[in-house]
């Protein structure tokens, strides 16, 4: 007979710090399933971002040019014709497919954003509506499902990670918010808030971290080793960051004493980050043993910008536009996956590119046979003059999907109960826009500017969600999506924003 | 007269816009509305500071207005750049850590703009991971001994730590410890002496660990100040050490060094000619060309462009060898930056102008009747501001509106899609497809005041190389002939440059883009009259820059601060 042991009793006995503990098979009924006491297994809610619309300007869907041959191939879009299950594997889905993983999550489609086609009034916005602005107009009805009001890529409200982080606690970090391009990659501007997917709240962004090299250090630092030699050097070194940190945190006071109100403001966020970063260090590490283990190091992180002249950007260099972001993706998402399996935390954010996006897709789409000669934005607006349309564009679509997928698989393929972890979550695809009406100008059609016929991937089972199919939505605002995948993480609420109401279809 | 909708939706629209003049947007909406235009001079920026700066208030309300004798400033964190100099300066370490772990600064269009600086976790967690590399280097047992000038007589040697602890903690915060401070480090040798025989550690690691802890300290990272209260309350005159801050921060874009703590520890710096004298030593360290070169590069938009490697190290070679000249070499008026007659070439950049090459490889070459003159016919200037990967004559025109003249460009209205290329007409000619601007009045508006400046740059490609039509089109002529409005038709750079000189404007903007640089963020309407003050220096000293950071340096508003309401 197996001894019972429930995560409660373990967690209490560690002087309430929050602890990440995965899953033992001590806690789990003799069915396997959820935990005795009835204590549920943990929920994990994702949102896996990619920076490009769905379509080329100008192109209706499923109609390219490809190294200047036109052609109609139906299937480039990814949308297809088909709803419910079984449905045919369009161009962007092909990872998907070819990892199995067709039956794991839901292809929402038809999703719109609202928007006054005939003022451009702030005023005349709908609830949960956007700007007449695209890129900025719809970047908060998307992330958190309240109207835009301007240009500025902001949020007016918490994002759904941020909402699903209140109540899903677990482990030592709330939320998980990486990003896989680094920079900006043009010299006359910068991101200004375009490598924000999460937010606490109104104008509340929270700053990813770029460096898969920090994420591993800040992650598993902390994890006993299990060599017992390296043990007391881990002990040792622990002590000592932590004095060396208190060193400054025990300042605090002096120096928000010295300094004028705006000061204050500024040096005290400071300081309650420090803060933060010793209560993280506080915790106990997670227990190493079955399918949480400590990752080989990732090594240093690929270079910004390509082949870089001089320190960053900070002399005039190569803009390549590129640094490795496949790579960057891919590491990233191997975090994820074991921050989830450690119960580290429940929720994460994996920006791959930003809304916007710079980043040179030749080194991204050469090798999947499609070479396009321009950034990842240019790519939606015709800037390859020989390639251009549904397939350059759905070549991208497919090189962030593919990343979706590697992270989806890895989930899928770590026991967890009767089943998987993936079983256990609700995991999210976002392009940041659709195809159809233009949001400037409400005329255009087949636009890269669009919040109409947006699509989002859900993935997992968590909560009763029913994946595999096609669920064509009439006009559904993304936001429902959004609610759908909280509640299925266990969140109680009907709203997100100003939007209203889950799509049953999501849950069979 | 412009609808009420189309007033809010411009005003509105500002808070994002790029093409930000140095000063502050809010009052470029104004000035936007009532000049109901699409460009805006801040010379006729709206006074909102009293004449004699005492500070009262302007008349109701309870608010302070602004003192004009003194900049608003707040602590500043150290920009990636400032902190990788101040490591290689004053710890040896060259490796550039903070441009490996930090994330790159936002430009807008300088990298030290502090309303764009927050504190967050993953800082925190950047920070950290910094700190910890530069220690690890630093204290090697081959570069240990430059911060380390005892040796231990073992590691619970406390006054070998106390003399590391006195001399990196004052470099590091830019003062003095306290003997509680030097205290509290001398805590950490316990890390040395503990009796752990599983553990490698010596007296060098309590170093480490101060080390690290410094590197981490609000105190280093944001140049705190405070100052004291002058006669005017408001107005507070900072002490030596923030002086000294101020001073190697702006000319050398690192931290003081020893000589300039020594001068603030007396209490030197608060005398004028003695910040004179420091600036004049400083300028003459070879960081202060890095520190030019890299204003110029983000003030022109240079800094990152699409370009090879060879063309880029080219091009960087050429353009900083003409702003060491006019400014260091050979000293000339800065305006020459941008109207001399010759360039620093290679072969390389011969072969892509079209010009002689030089004698020996490299060296200047007269421009000739060749159209070109000064640092816009450089092709590092040339590359920025390029759309679709050629050129922009949009994108050129603003740059040369907003950076140049310092004109407020508005965005364009929310419900027009710039992303797209002019559309495809009958001609594919581009001067063609960029007619569909000017079909409308609202459009033409703005795009009156910015293409045909771009228009006159048309020759010149984003490599730099003259070309007399379209890429891959010879049926598409390009003309070159421009128009700067207001100040008439030009061809090509050489003419663009002289028209911008004899505007008078571009010197202003200058000065406006460096005292920007200066406060680290958009100037404020009370500043204005530095902008004259500094402007009367520049004429006065027939354009020298060195003399303009001069006076500058010794202005009595250098060591004066007061507090910053704006959050």
């Amino acid at each position: 007979m197996k001894h019972r042991l429930s995560r409660r009793t373990v967690l209490r006995g560690l002087g309430g710090v929050a602890v990440g503990l995965p899953v033992l098979e001590c806690m789990l009924n003799s069915h396997g399933e959820a935990l005795a006491q009835a204590t549920p297994l943990p929920k994990r809610y994702a949102i896996v971002f990619a920076g490009q619309a769905l379509g080329g300007d100008d192109w209706a869907d499923n109609a390219s040019m490809v190294l200047g041959t036109r052609s109609t191939t139906p299937g480039s879009f990814i949308v297809p014709p088909e709803t419910g299950p079984g449905y045919t594997v369009t161009l962007p889905l092909k990872p998907l497919s070819d990892k199995n993983l067709m039956g794991d999550f839901s292809l929402v489609s038809g999703l719109r954003i609202p928007f006054s086609a005939s003022s451009v009034d702030p005023t005349a916005i709908p609830p949960a509506g956007a700007f007449r602005d695209f890129h900025g107009g719809g970047a908060g009805p998307l992330l958190c499902g309240t109207r835009s009001q301007s240009s500025n890529f902001t949020c007016r409200s918490a994002t759904s990670d941020q909402i699903v982080a209140g109540f899903n606690k677990g482990g030592t970090l709330a939320s998980l918010v990486v990003r896989a391009q680094p920079a900006w990659y043009l010299s006359g501007s910068s991101f200004a808030g375009r490598q924000y997917i999460s937010y606490k709240g109104d104008a509340s962004p929270i700053e990813a971290q770029v460096s898969p090299s920090i994420v591993y250090h800040s992650l598993f630092d902390g994890f006993t080793p299990s060599d017992m030699g390296a043990v007391a050097q881990h002990d040792f070194d622990l002590r000592a960051r932590k004095s060396l940190l208190s060193l400054i945190t025990d300042k605090r006071n002096r120096v928000l004493g010295m300094v004028g109100a705006n000061d204050k403001i500024r040096l005290q966020r400071h300081f309650d980050e420090i803060r933060d970063l010793e209560i993280r260090i506080a915790a106990m590490p997670p227990t190493v043993g079955g399918q949480c283990q400590h990752p080989m190091d990732p090594g240093a992180d690929p270079a910004v910008g390509g082949d870089n002249a001089g320190s960053g950007s900070d002399k005039i260099a190569t803009n390549t536009g590129y640094s490795d972001e496949a790579a960057r993706a891919r590491l990233l998402a191997d975090l994820i996956h074991m921050a989830f399996v450690c119960d580290m935390t429940r929720v994460a954010t994996l920006q791959i590119t930003v809304f916007q996006s710079h980043m040179n897709v030749f080194p991204i789409t050469d090798p999947l046979g499609v070479p396009v000669h321009a950034d990842l934005h240019e790519c939606g607006h015709n800037g390859d003059a020989q390639t251009r349309g549904q397939i350059p564009v759905s070549t991208c679509l497919q090189w962030h999907i593919s990343h979706y997928a590697y992270l989806l698989d890895k989930l899928k393929n770590t026991p967890e109960g009767a089943g998987n972890l993936l079983d256990n979550s609700a995991i999210i695809f976002m392009p940041e826009a659709g195809h159809g009406t233009q949001l400037n100008d409400a005329v255009s059609l087949n636009a890269t500017h669009s919040v109409e016929k947006m699509v989002l991937l859900v993935a997992g089972r968590a909560g009763g969600l029913k994946p595999g199919g096609h669920i064509a939505t009439a006009q559904a605002h993304p936001g429902q999506v959004l609610i759908s995948a909280m509640q299925a993480v266990g969140y109680t609420q009907d709203t997100f924003g100003e939007v209203t109401g889950k799509l049953p279809a999501l849950f069979g | 007269m412009l609808s009420v909708s189309s007033i809010v939706l411009l005003t509105v629209r500002l808070a994002s816009s790029r093409y930000e003049s140095p000063f502050s947007l809010s009052l470029a909406a104004c000035l936007a509305v009532l000049g109901l235009g699409c460009q805006g001079s801040i010379g006729d920026a709206e006074q909102r500071g009293t004449g004699a700066g005492s500070g009262g208030s302007g008349g109701g309300g309870g608010t302070t207005v602004a003192s004009n004798l003194a900049s608003a400033s707040v602590a500043r964190r150290l920009s990636r750049s400032e902190i990788d100099n101040t490591v290689r300066d004053l710890l040896g370490d060259a490796t550039n850590p903070a441009g490996k772990f930090l994330q790159e600064d936002e430009y807008t269009p300088f990298d030290n703009d502090y309303s764009r600086q927050m504190a967050s976790a993953a800082l925190i967690d950047s920070l950290e991971a910094t700190a910890d590399d530069v220690a690890a280097r630093v204290l090697a047992p081959a570069n240990r001994s430059r911060i380390v000038p005892c040796t231990p007589s073992g590691p619970g040697d406390a006054a070998c730590f106390r003399q590391v602890i006195e001399t990196v903690g004052q470099r590091l915060f830019r003062r003095p410890l306290s003997e509680q401070e030097i205290t509290a480090y001398l805590t950490l040798q316990s890390y040395a002496t503990e009796n752990n025989p599983a553990v490698s550690h010596d007296f060098y690691t309590a170093v480490a660990l101060m080390l690290r802890s410094m590197l981490q300290d609000p105190e280093f990272l944001y140049r705190i100040e405070i100052g004291t209260p002058t006669k005017d309350p408001a107005v507070l005159h900072l002490n030596g050490y923030e002086i000294a801050t101020r001073l190697s921060f702006l000319v050398v874009g690192s931290s003081p060094d020893d000589k300039l703590l020594d001068l603030a520890k007396a209490d030197a710096l608060s005398d004028a000619n003695q910040r004179r004298t420091e600036a004049i030593r400083l300028l003459a360290d070879p960081r202060a060309r890095d520190q030019l070169h890299r204003f110029h590069a983000m003030w022109l938009g240079y800094r990152a462009i699409p370009q090879t490697a060879n063309l880029i190290a080219a091009f960087n070679l050429e353009t900083t060898k003409l702003i060491d000249r006019v400014i260091f070499d050979a000293p000339a008026s800065y305006l020459t930056l941008f109207s001399s007659p010759d360039s620093y070439l290679n072969d390389l950049l011969a072969d892509q102008y079209g010009l002689p090459h030089p004698a020996g490889g490299e060296g200047w070459v007269p421009y000739g009747t060749s159209g070109r003159a000064g640092i816009l016919s450089h092709g590092s200037v040339l590359a920025a501001f390029s759309k679709f990967s050629d050129t922009s004559p949009t994108q050129r025109g603003i740059f040369v509106q907003t950076r140049l003249l310092c004109n407020t460009v508005l965005p364009p209205p929310a419900n027009v899609n710039v992303d797209q290329p002019p559309p495809a007409t009958a001609s594919v000619c581009k001067l063609d497809r960029y007619a569909a601007h000017r079909a409308s009045a609202t459009c033409g508006a703005c795009h009156n005041n910015l293409d045909p400046i771009g228009y006159g740059l048309e020759n010149y490609d984003i490599g730099g190389r003259y070309r007399t039509h379209d890429d891959g089109h010879p049926e598409c002529v390009l003309p070159g002939q421009g128009e700067l409005p207001g100040y008439g038709t030009f061809s090509g750079p050489a003419e663009l440059g002289q028209k911008l000189i004899d505007s008078g404007k571009l010197e202003q903007c200058f000065v406006q883009h460096l005292l920007r640089y200066a406060v680290g963020r958009a100037l404020r309407p009370e500043e204005t009259g530095e902008v004259e003050t500094l402007m009367g220096s520049f004429k006065a000293s027939d354009h020298s820059l060195t003399e303009l950071l001069l006076s500058f340096v010794a202005s009595d508003r250098f060591a004066l601060r007061q507090e910053d309401p704006v959050q």
